[in-house]
Formats: structure tokens, C-alpha cells, sequence
């Protein structure tokens, strides 16, 4: 797979703060890579320096084989970013709003027109063309902001907090719109939302401080760990004993997380607590336990 | 890139009450003053008149049409930087793949397509009066000339303050303090001297009077490149600030 983008030693100092301490991030087609961490963690700044808004203070990046801060216009133009605070004119209808992005980005007369009907499609935006930007709810403004990003068909879309101000439908909408676009570019979004990165994302970077202290898969290849849910509580002792299981947590009265001892597989375990009488109502895959990663990661564990 | 830029922030200005009340209330005090300058030129013993009409309209009406430009210039320029850094929409054009020079161009030309509309009025007024009299054509092209250069100086400095601060109002009060300033310097300073020169009253006068001088043309295409490379300096230094 070619690399999208990737930075070595990427840092930022504000004054005589770091606020990003120097990492490496490397993106390729296909991937969501998720940005996690505490309010002023650094995520902003570094998705502010991968989208040529914000210069670094070290560091090179290189988006689609051109370098951002020698070559700035010609690596811009594969660049989609949506800041924090979507960048709207007001005072604009949603249509030419959209018409200015795609002009912009360089679009011309037929490819903006096809492009902005594509796009408000896509981002559920086809009833709102003629309406002002200013009047717009929220959940349509953030919407929108999506909308500039993608516009111009970029390989790498930048999103900072993509989600935010979103209702759930919405949130679920946008993330369907993030995996799609995801097939034939690479994506990097931020968010202090564990279940957001959870749901979205395949790779994530756990800052705390500006400095990475987590960076990998979130769905671990060797997949040993499920969580499962009883109708009942049954005591942790008993399931331990059960010949599948090698560790088991409570998590709730009657939810357990469940680590397999190595070669059972799930349905061995479905098996045993079928054959003990226990009422199985959940058992699923666990993905890499982010919460637990990110308060290790974050409370000054390693990781 | 730097014509559509230019035609999106004129479209955008276009949008707003204020471009409509600056040409609304620039139209009324411009016919005020017009007529007023008429009604005296008209009250006046023939003999006793020094200068023709043209040269009257020259000095009274673009005189005002000078100040008015002054006053509203700062106002336009603050939304072009300053309001857009501040509402996070300038991350639109700054994460497009455009220079900051292209940038700076299109916001300034896209407002000096509004100001060549407001530099009409008093030149549109004056039209009125072939139907009645002759004028002097050249005096009055060469004030609107002088108008409109002078609103392109204005504009430059406009919009450096409007780079240097993301409060609306600070950038706005810095470029009416530096506005006045060189509209004061020729005062109680010696005809000859560099602080004469650095003012823009005595160089819009000489156009008032229908003289078209290189040098008071050169004044004002320094002033428009002064500014506008210092707000260049400005955009790559927010960049990495």
C-alpha cells in the first residue's frame, strides 16, 4: 500500500511550551488512523500542522510524495481538513458556500457542479442548498464543514472532532461516510471520545502532553479477549474454573471480561457456559481495551 | 485564482448591510455636499470667481469623498482578516492549496472593486451637469483617479492591521491611528521635508486640482505595496507564530 502521509519527528512549540513533542504518524490508503486524548493533548495542533495551517517547529511531512513545508500548494491539494470550529461564511447559502470551497481547490465550472451535488448527497445535505449557512442547526453546520473537506475528492481527509454537536443518527451517519471514503483514501480524525475512535477507526495514537504513549492496532490479530454478559451473576471463582478460560474480570454484576486460555476458541467458551446452565446473553469480540489503554496511557502508565 | 478570490470576497462584502450602508449613506452626504457646492459656486459674483466649477467639485466633494473613504475603509478591511481569523473561517482559505500572496491579493482587489463603485458617486454626481454646463473632464478623471488610488492606499493599510490582531476592534483602532496620523504629518512640517512627503493630503490635492503627477502616483502605489508586503510578512509569520 503507498504511504498517504507520513511525518518523522513532528514537534511544536508554542513559545517556550512543547506542545507536540516530536512523533512519527504514517497513514496509508484504507486506514483510520484516530488521534485520542485528554482536552490539549496536542491533537489539534498536530492535525493543524498535517493540514498546512499551522507551521511545525521540527520535523518534515509528507503528504502523497510532496513535502507540506517545501512544496505547501502542490501538497495541499490532496489535503481535505476539517478544523475544530467549522471554517464557514455565515453569511453564505450552503450552494455557494460549496460552489467557493470547489473552486478553491482548483475545481472548474462542471467539476464543481458534479462535486457539490455528489457531496451534499453524501453528507445529507441535499434539502439545505439555499439556505443561509448562519441559520443552519449545528448537527447541519458540522455537517457542512464535513462537506469542504471532501469536496475536492482529497486522499487525505483530516477531521478534528468529526462528531462534535452531532445527534446519534447523525454520529453513525458520518461514521458509515468516514469508512466509505476511507476505501481509496487515508483518514486521520481526533477525539476525546473513546467509543468514537473504537467505532472508527482501525489504528490509534494515544497522546498525553503532546507525547505519543500509545501507537498501533486497535483490533490486536490474535484476538483472545471477549467480553460476555450472563442473565445472572455467577461468582468470578466459577467461571475462572471453567477449562476455556485462563482470566476473568466482573465488570458489571453480570458482564466479565474474558481472556481465552490460547488454542480455545469462542465457541468453546459459548459451549461451557451453555453446559453449566448459565444464561448467555452477550458474548462479543473485545477490541483492544482502549478505555483501559488510554487511563494506563494517560495516568502516567507505559504502555 | 486571484480573480475568483477577489469576485467570492466582493460577493461575500455584497452580502452584508454594511457595503449597502456605506454606498447608501456615502450617496446621501456626497449629493449633500454637491448640492451645497453648487448653490455657492451659483451664489458667487462672477467676477469674483477665481476657479471654475470643476475645480470647485475638485475640492469640495472629493474632499469629503476622501474623508468618507477614510472613515469607511477600516471597517471593510477589519472583516477581511481580523473577523475571519477570529471565526475560524480564514482555515478555509489557509488549508486550500493557495499562497498567502494570493490570498492577500484576491481580499484586496475583491475590496477595491467596491471601493471603484463608491469613487463613482461623486463622479456620477458631476456627470449629472453636462445636461446645464461644461466641465472639465480631465480635472474631474484625474480626482476620481486620486480617489481611487488614495482607497487603495487606505485599503493596503486596512488590511495590515486587520492581519496583526484577531480582535476586530483593536485592528480597526490601529489603522484609524495610523490613517490620521499620515493625514496629519504635512501639518506644521516643512514643505520639502520626508514627513511632508510620507502625507497623502498634498498628494491627493495636486489630482484634485486635475494634476496627474508620477510622483503623487508613485506615493500612492508605495503606500498600496508598503502595506501590502507588510501584511505578506504578517500571514507567513502567523503561520508558524
Amino acid at each position: 500500500m503507498p504511504e498517504l502521509l507520513t511525518t518523522t519527528q513532528l514537534s511544536r512549540r508554542f513559545g517556550g511550551t512543547a506542545v507536540v513533542l516530536p512523533i512519527d504518524l504514517s497513514l496509508e490508503q484504507g486506514d483510520i488512523l484516530g488521534l485520542l486524548g485528554p482536552n490539549g493533548a496536542g491533537k489539534s495542533t498536530i492535525l493543524r500542522m498535517l493540514s498546512g495551517d499551522l507551521a511545525p517547529s521540527g520535523g518534515t511531512i509528507n503528504i502523497c510524495g510532496e513535502d507540506l513545508l517545501e512544496r505547501p500548494i502542490q501538497a495541499k491539494q490532496f489535503i481535505g481538513y476539517l478544523p475544530e470550529r467549522p471554517p464557514l461564511h455565515r453569511d453564505q447559502t450552503v450552494d455557494e458556500f460549496l460552489w467557493d470551497c470547489a473552486h478553491l481547490h482548483g475545481l472548474n465550472r462542471n467539476q464543481a457542479q458534479e462535486a457539490r451535488t455528489q457531496t451534499k448527497r453524501r453528507c445529507g445535505l441535499e434539502q439545505t442548498g439555499r439556505r443561509l449557512i448562519g441559520r443552519l442547526s449545528k448537527g447541519y453546520q458540522q455537517r457542512l464543514g464535513l462537506a469542504q473537506a471532501i469536496i475536492h475528492n482529497p486522499r487525505v481527509i483530516i477531521l478534528d472532532e468529526p462528531t462534535d454537536g452531532l445527534d446519534p443518527a447523525q454520529i453513525r451517519q458520518v461514521r458509515e461516510l468516514i469508512q466509505e471514503l476511507a476505501q481509496y483514501r487515508g483518514v486521520i480524525l481526533s477525539s476525546h471520545i473513546l467509543p468514537e475512535i473504537e467505532a472508527s477507526c482501525n489504528r490509534v495514537t494515544i497522546l498525553q502532553q503532546g507525547k505519543p504513549v500509545y501507537n498501533g492496532e486497535i483490533t490486536p490479530p490474535d484476538q483472545t479477549c471477549y467480553r460476555v454478559a450472563l442473565d445472572q451473576e455467577q461468582a468470578l471463582q466459577e467461571i475462572t474454573a471453567l477449562s476455556a478460560v485462563a482470566a476473568a474480570e466482573q465488570l458489571h454484576t453480570d458482564s466479565y471480561r474474558i481472556t481465552l486460555k490460547t488454542g480455545c476458541q469462542p465457541s468453546d467458551l459459548a459451549q461451557q457456559i451453555v453446559a453449566m446452565g448459565w444464561g448467555l446473553v452477550e458474548l462479543k469480540a473485545e477490541r483492544i481495551n482502549l478505555e483501559q489503554l488510554f487511563i494506563q496511557a494517560t495516568t502516567g502508565g507505559s504502555s | 485564482m486571484i480573480p475568483y478570490l477577489a469576485w467570492m470576497e466582493w460577493r461575500r462584502l455584497m452580502r452584508t448591510p454594511l457595503a449597502w450602508g456605506i454606498l447608501g449613506i456615502g450617496m446621501c452626504l456626497l449629493s449633500w455636499q454637491f448640492l451645497a457646492t453648487l448653490e455657492i459656486f451659483n451664489g458667487m459674483q462672477p467676477s469674483s470667481r477665481s476657479l471654475g466649477l470643476s475645480h470647485h467639485l475638485g475640492l469640495q466633494l472629493y474632499g469629503l469623498a476622501s474623508v468618507l473613504i477614510l472613515i469607511t475603509t477600516p471597517i471593510l478591511t477589519i472583516r477581511s482578516f481580523s473577523e475571519a481569523f477570529r471565526n475560524g473561517s480564514y482555515t478555509l482559505l489557509s488549508s486550500a492549496p493557495l499562497s498567502n500572496l494570493t490570498i492577500l491579493s484576491g481580499k484586496f482587489f475583491g475590496i477595491l472593486i467596491f471601493q471603484l463603485l463608491f469613487t463613482l458617486i461623486p463622479f456620477l454626481l458631476c456627470l449629472s451637469l453636462t445636461i446645464g454646463t461644461q466641465l472639465d473632464y480631465g480635472l474631474l478623471l484625474a480626482a476620481t483617479l486620486g480617489l481611487y488610488l488614495l482607497s487603495g492606499g487606505f485599503t493596503a493599510i486596512g488590511l495590515y492591521f486587520s492581519t496583526l490582531n484577531e480582535n476586530p476592534g483593536i485592528a480597526a483602532a490601529g489603522s484609524y491611528g495610523l490613517l490620521l496620523l499620515i493625514s496629519l504629518l504635512d501639518q506644521n512640517t516643512d514643505g520639502g521635508s520626508f514627513m511632508h512627503w510620507l502625507a497623502w493630503p498634498s498628494h491627493f490635492l495636486d489630482l484634485q486640482l486635475g494634476l496627474v503627477r508620477i510622483s503623487d502616483l508613485a506615493y500612492f502605489l508605495l503606500l498600496m505595496i508598503f502595506f501590502l508586503g507588510l501584511a505578506l510578512y504578517r500571514l507567513d509569520k502567523r503561520r508558524s507564530g
